[in-house]
This record gives C-alpha cells, structure tokens and sequence, in this order.
C-alpha cells in the first residue's frame, strides 16, 4: 500500500508540474479497507479534474498520523489537509496549528451535518472545526449462528439480558461469550453517552479547560466492576483472554459470540463470517433513558501555513468527500457511515439502504441521533489521548487482580485530574473556542 | 619519532570535523534540547513555550508511576544485564574447551547479532503466545499457566529470555576471545600442579578475564537501560498494566503518544544522569578488580 501511495504520490508531483496547478498533500491513518476506501477516492478526486492534485499518504495509524503531523509541523513541512481521530480533538483546537473549515469555506452549508456528528468537532458555540469524514459509532455485534446454538433468537437490548444470554451460550459450550478490549471508547465514553452521564465537569469540558473527571462513581463504576465480575465468571473475555490476541479477530474468527465495536469493523466482521453476523444498537442498563452515541472514527483537518493556491486545492478536495456518492462509495467498502442528511436521503432514494453493504447505516445512525444529553455532546478534554492509556493501564490491572477496580477508577480520575491540569498550564492564556 | 608530517594545528581537526559534526547533530543537540524542554511547559505544535523552572521535575519526581518505572528499570538493568552475561560467559567457556563442534558453535552464536532486536521480539511474541505458541499443550493442561498479557512476572521472562537470546553474541565472542588469549602453558602449568577445570577456572581464566567481562559489564548495563526499548515495543508495549513500563519505553509514550514533550524532556535528563551515574559507579568501584596485565 505503501509503495502504491508513494508511486502515485510521484507520479502527482510529475504530473502537477506539467499543468502548473497546486498539488496538496492528505495525511490518513486508516488501513485494511479504510485506506483502500481512502485511495479510491484519491484517485477518484485526481481523475475528475485537473485543476488540482491530492497526494494521499497512509501514515499506518492515526497516532502516527499525529505523531509525524507534530514533528512536521513544527519545521514547516506539514500537510494541508490530515485525518486526526476524535481523541485529539481539543489538543488540536488550542494548538494554533489549524484552520477551523467554517472559516476556510463560509459558504458550505455545515448544518447538512447530523448533529452527533457536528457536536463532537464543534466548538462550544457551534463553529465546526473540521470535516467529519469516516463517521462511525459503537454498535452490537452477534454471531447468529454460536447465538443460535444457545437458542437465542434477538440480540441481547439490555446489559442484563447479555449477561442472561451470556450464561446459556456458556452452556451451550461457547467457551467465549462476550469479547472487549475494554477500551475507554467503549467502556466509558460511549457507554456513559448513550446513558446519558458525562465522564467529566463542566459539560465533559466544553464549559472550560478546569474540568474535572468524575467517572470513577456512579453507573461507569458499576459497570466496569460487573465486566470484571463477569470475566471472572468466563461470560466476559478481554483481547488477551482470546487465542487470536484481539477482539474483533475473536469475534471474526468465531472465537467468541458477541462483541462491542465501531461500525468501522463491520466489513472485516461481514468478509469473515457473511449474513451470520448481526447487529444492534449497544445495550443499555434497564432503567435508563438511550441518548445519542458519540461519533468515532476520525475527521479532517485543514493546517495552517500553506498559500491560496493549496488552499484552493483543499477546498475542492473537501467538497469532493463531502459529496452524497462519496459519502456513499466510501461506506460501501467500510462500514463507516454517511453523516450529512443529504447523504442519507439519497442512500435512501437510491434504494440502497436495505443492501448488507450499507447494514451498518440505520443501526449507527439511528444511535447517533438519539435525543442528546449533558453527557453525550462529546468529550473536550485535553491530553485526552494519554487519558486513554491511563484508563486502559489502570482497569487493566484490576482485571488481571492487582488492585480493585474501585481503586483502579480513582487512581485514573486522579492522574487523569492531573493531565488536565497541566494542559490548563500549558495552555495558559488561550481561551477554549 | 618527530612529528613533522602533522605540523598543521587545523588538520586533525578537519579530520575529526565529519565525527564532531554528526555528534553534535545527533547527540548534543538532542541533549541540549532536553535540557532546554525539562525546566519549560511546552506546547505540542509548538505554539509557545513557558519557563516554569524545577516544575516539571517537581511534578515527575512527585508522580508514582515514575518511580515504580524507575524501579522497574533498576530490577531490569541488574537482571537484564546479570543474565545475559552470565549465560554468554558459560557459553564462551563452553566453546573454549575444544570440545566436539565446538568450532561450528562459536559460528552459530555469533548469528542473532544480526537480528533486530525488534524482529527478535516478533518472533519470541509469537514463540511464546499463550494460545499458539510452544507454552499452548500446557495451558490446555493447567489453564492460566502461562499468560504473559495478563502477569507481569510472566511478561518480563519473555523479555528477559528475548534480552539474553539478543545479547549473548556480542558478550559471547568478547568473552571468547578474552578466553583464547590465556596463555596455554598456564593450563598445563596449572594442570601439571594438580588442578581440575573448576580450579583452573576460578583461578587461571576468571582473573584473567576480567578486562573482558569489565567491558562486557558495562555496556550490558548501559545497554539495558536503552536497547530494551525495541523489545518492550514489539512484546508488551508497556504492560500488562504498566509492569514494564521501563523508563525508556515511558519516555517514549509520554513524548510521542502523549504530547508530554516536557515530562518526556525531564525523565530523559533523569535516565541520562542515570547511566551517567552507574556507569561511572562501574568504573570507580569495578575497574579496581580488573587485571589488566597478564
């Protein structure tokens, strides 16, 4: 893959000199078949006109992407336009290094955008600081045919009807019932939106940078203690529980019966196993009211530093993802989801809807637009990212016995306190847009 | 022997210029950064920077998983270090005593030197995989016997045995040599006066071998604190749980996946002092016992 971008990378930069018009570059993280999806709509934009040209560069993950976009950043020699996932929203608002895309195009109608997918990249006033591009959000998984050895018929709608699921699969002798990595995506930020509770104060940080978390009482807590409890029990299995080592290969490779993922992974899952697999909005403790999950998957990002002419370029390459047959083209190879109502309409008026390809779409979109809550807005936190790894680190040892996963929440709310304090610090004096 | 050739006083410094440059690029730059990041608050993308003075070592040396990656870090180098020399030095002496295909195992050791230590941490993942690897027929047996994702005892034998696997060859042929320069004649001497292996051992090979393990010392502890970064990346990546979260992988994870340029800044000046200060420990304390006349 590699190899192909950097040749057509080449070939762009020959080809652009010839015709004298700006050639820009676009950073992404994805692999598998979101970098297929990706290039196909590279090469797609590149053959529809020449005015300009996109060289698009597969940085092996988004973290990377992140990674090499600092370090290039700060000597100058930065992309145009990058892909960065959701967890590094707010660092990328204060860092200066970004052009919000309602200021680079006034004109673009950003309202088309589905609310839980503009909430999470728009400022606390509403200016949306970067394109949604591969939208995806948490959904169910089930393998119709391990479910049905246990006689179940529907997907499990409740966490206590999974847990009731998960003992007769057990039973029936699936040795792996349910499968998690347990990452904080799915175990707090999605779990505590579609609950409707916010994992932080001050709106989960939109209301400012002295935010503090207080996931550690509460449902969270709750929950992260029954996963526990359930992994004792054999009904809950962890990525390192499995013989395939991760969660969606478990669940690809019939290892294991159920599973919580991005509808991002819905084209491995559909490739692996066909019309077995099934899926659901994610379940919900009996007695709440289901909000809206949060969008995942990751957006595009205009960088600051480069002329008109490269901008001109970005402009034209943005409306081109925006588009309702890219939008569309991109899910059918993915499994993300389109996230402007036009999009959708014309999925719907095109009598697409109903095809496997596009399974994903009422499932993901219906969970995003779930009436939104306090806690469902997004997350605004900073150093977010390292968050993350601290809340895998900290309930990771509690899963494998070393301390309780009471103390493990505090310990993560502590350090997590203390990362938003140095982001105040070192952000000191800029104002959260 | 008059020194008329290199009267020039530039020369030899034109001659070192290509070294000097590529040091200072490499090295000192970075180090003269560290310092520069570990007494500011700096911003990833480099929107501004703040003095903030001993804050940052204040708020690194103020945090707990600091010190129980330092801790962590200490355990490893000893450990680390202690077992791959030990084991290289019983193969050196092995292969020393003419024994049978001795000749073909002084060869065959030599040959992980050229794998990367990050291709050596693939491959012994892989090896050691609870589900598919070489432990698998046992876990079928005693469940949970081996998982070294989930116990962190478990995560660092992988680590240690994937360290010794990578670091016998060097210490193997330096030791090995050191070993064949011993004079023959204090063997016989020593075995006309009625001395077993083991005597001539303790008192003909070791004491003279002590310049070599002297050397091999040092850099297997200074390597320790550094080269294990490759394997801990490719096998735990830190965990389960932060176990083996050494202080280099930390730095890493703080600096590139975390943004914390400044933290990352700081414990780097903290591992530096460190090597700094083991490896001259070694030399004041250790050199004392190494012969180096024979």
């Amino acid at each position: 893959m590699l190899k192909t971008s950097a040749l057509s990378a080449l070939a762009m930069l020959a080809g652009s000199a010839a015709l004298q018009a700006a050639d820009i570059e676009f950073w992404y993280g994805n692999t598998g078949t979101g970098e297929v999806a990706i290039q196909a709509a590279c090469d797609a934009f590149n053959a529809a006109q020449d005015d300009h040209a996109v060289a698009c560069m597969g940085q092996g993950s988004y973290e990377t992407g992140m990674q090499k976009a600092i370090a290039a950043y700060r000597s100058g020699r930065h992309p145009a336009l990058i892909q960065f996932f959701d967890a590094g929203t707010l660092d990328l608002m204060l860092s200066g290094a970004v052009l919000p895309v309602e200021e680079l195009e006034p004109e673009v109608d950003w309202g088309d955008y589905i609310n839980g997918a503009r909430s999470y990249y728009e400022t606390s006033e509403g200016m949306l600081y970067s394109q949604p591009y591969n939208g995806s959000t948490l959904i169910f998984y089930g393998n119709r045919e391990l479910l049905e050895k246990a006689g179940i018929e529907a997907l499990p709608a409740t966490w206590e009807e999974l847990a009731d699921a998960a003992r007769r699969l057990r039973e029936a002798g699936v040795d792996c019932p349910f499968v998690t990595d347990a990452h904080p995506w799915r175990v707090l930020e999605q779990f505590s939106a579609r609950h409707g509770l916010p994992i932080a104060s001050r709106d989960n940080g939109y209301g400012g940078l002295d935010a503090e978390y207080t996931f550690n009482t509460g449902k969270v807590a709750e929950h992260l203690q029954n996963l526990h409890d359930w992994r004792e029990e054999g009904l809950v299995k962890l990525n390192e529980d499995t013989a395939a080592g991760n969660y969606t290969v478990a669940f690809n490779t019939g290892e294991c019966a159920m599973m919580e993922g991005s509808t991002g992974s819905y084209g491995a899952a559909f490739a692996a196993l066909g019309d077995k697999v099934e899926i659901a909005m994610a379940p919900m403790y009996q007695g709440y009211e289901r909000h809206n999950t949060l969008i995942g998957g990751a957006s595009v990002w205009v960088m600051k530093g480069h002329d008109e002419a490269s901008y001109e370029a970005a402009r034209a390459f943005l409306d081109f993802l925006r588009g309702d047959d890219r939008q569309i083209a991109f899910t059918r190879t993915t499994g993300y989801m389109p996230v402007t109502k036009s999009a959708l309409a014309a999925l719907e008026a095109e009598g697409l809807a109903a095809e496997p390809d596009f399974a994903t779409v009422p499932t993901g979109v219906g969970s995003l637009d779930q009436p939104g809550g306090e806690g469902s807005r997004g997350v605004r936190l900073g150093f977010y990212v390292q968050f993350r790894d601290i809340f895998m680190e900290e309930t990771q040892k509690a899963f494998t016995g070393g301390q309780s996963m009471q103390a493990a929440l505090d310990t993560a709310k502590e350090r997590g306190d203390a990362l938003l304090r140095r982001f105040e610090d070192t952000y000191k004096g800029v104002a959260l847009p | 022997m008059k020194q008329e050739i290199f009267r020039a006083r530039a020369l030899p410094w034109w001659l070192c210029a290509p070294q000097l440059l590529v040091l200072f690029l490499f090295f000192y730059l970075p180090i003269i950064l560290a310092f520069f990041w570990a007494f500011h608050l700096e911003q990833p993308f480099g929107g501004g920077s703040q003095f903030v003075g001993f804050a940052n070592f204040r708020r690194v040396l103020g945090s707990g998983e600091f010190w129980s990656s330092a801790r962590a870090t200490l355990a490893y180098m000893v450990l680390a270090s202690g077992s791959s020399v030990g084991t290289a030095l019983v193969l050196a002496l092995a292969a020393d005593r003419r024994l049978r295909l001795s000749g073909i195992a002084r060869n065959i050791f030599l040959w992980p030197k050229a794998v990367a230590s990050a291709s050596i941490g693939v491959i012994f993942v892989f090896l050691l995989n609870p589900y598919l690897g070489i432990p698998a027929p046992l876990n079928e047996i005693w469940p949970g016997l081996w998982n070294p994702r989930t116990n962190p005892l478990h995560a660092y034998a992988m680590l240690f045995v994937a360290n010794v696997w990578s670091a016998i060859p060097f210490s193997f042929i330096i030791l090995l040599a050191g070993l064949q320069a011993i004079p023959e004649e204090l063997h016989k001497a020593g075995a006309i006066d009625g001395a077993g292996p083991w005597r001539r051992l303790r008192d003909i090979q070791l004491p003279l071998l002590t310049p070599q393990l002297f050397v091999v010392v040092v850099l297997e502890v200074a390597d320790s604190l550094s080269g294990s970064f490759g394997l801990i990346d490719t096998m735990t990546r830190g965990g389960p749980g932060g176990a083996t979260n050494l202080l280099v992988y930390k730095i890493y994870s703080d600096g590139f996946k975390a943004y914390d340029l400044s933290g990352a800044a700081t414990q780097t000046v903290i591992l530096m002092a460190l090597v700094a200060v083991v490896t001259g420990a070694q030399y004041l304390f250790l050199e004392r016992r190494v012969r180096y006349d024979r």
